[in-house]
């Protein structure tokens, strides 16, 4: 194989996730969630586990004064993610 | 086939606008404006220099991106 | 002898060089001039209009060419005027 060709070429949408293995990625969730953590697996589904992750959530605090948007983070060293809640996701930028 | 001439299928549109600047909406109503580097069958889509906006207002940028296919409402070429 | 039944995909076949008007399953509808689809029915769709309804305020959006996901499709309507004219 071309290996240095075939394995830095993005030629389909998931190659972009696959150059980013063991690398520490952005991952955009339905629901308001975001995760920053180190991709150590993915399937074809995008299920994907993620190591020493940092989960944000945005919440909008309805109240009677004006609504408040606020972010919860936590810290979460390993987790599995559903292929389903995924939006979009940032590897590290390539230069 | 003049008939299908003028025709143009999912597939000649996407083959069309590769390496294009193209804008994408989600069903969430999100946007994403960027260059259109690849995609597959599913709809997912890799992008450059991408722009995010909601509600129009730009909020984000990321150097690639790829979205996953289900949440694309349609893509569009600038 | 009965009229051969034409299916529902050749309908929309026939639509294809027409206007279509597109009802998605959420408050959105497109109407555009209909250059093909798939079996999915992704549609490519040329000097489209985009209707958005957010509860009392419409948006509406010119695009040029766009591909639609056939996903959330709800209906089509051939020769669509779209909802300008079934509204006013």
């Amino acid at each position: 194989m071309a290996d240095t060709a075939g394995a830095l070429t993005v030629e389909e949408p998931l190659d972009l996730v696959r150059l980013s293995l063991d690398e520490r990625i952005y991952v955009k969730l339905r629901g308001d969630r975001e995760l920053r953590g180190r991709l150590h697996a993915y399937d074809q589904h995008l299920n994907m586990v993620l190591g020493d992750v940092e989960e944000t959530i945005t919440k909008v605090d309805v109240g009677d004064a004006a609504p408040a948007v606020r972010a919860v983070t936590r810290a979460v060293p390993m987790l599995f993610v559903r292929g389903d809640g995924v939006i979009l996701v940032s590897p590290p930028s390539r230069t | 086939m003049s008939e299908q001439a003028s025709k143009k299928t999912p597939t000649d549109f996407l083959n069309g606008i590769l390496g294009q600047r193209v804008f994408v909406r989600l069903n969430s109503g999100i946007d994403y404006r960027g260059v259109l580097s690849c995609l597959d069958g599913y709809m997912n889509i890799a992008l450059e220099q991408t722009e995010e906006y909601v509600d129009g207002e730009l909020r984000n940028r990321y150097g690639d991106a790829f979205i996953r296919g289900n949440n694309v409402l349609y893509i569009s070429a600038l | 002898m009965a009229a051969p039944q034409l299916l529902p995909l050749e309908l929309i076949d026939k639509c294809i060089g027409s206007r279509i008007w597109v009802v998605m399953k959420s408050e959105k509808e497109f109407v555009g001039t209909l250059q093909g689809f798939d079996d999915y029915v992704n549609m490519v769709l040329k000097d489209v209009t985009e209707y958005e309804t957010k509860g009392d305020t419409k948006h509406v959006t010119s695009l040029k060419q766009i591909l639609l996901n056939g996903n959330n499709i709800c209906m089509l309507v051939p020769g669509g005027q779209g909802p300008t004219v079934a509204c006013s």
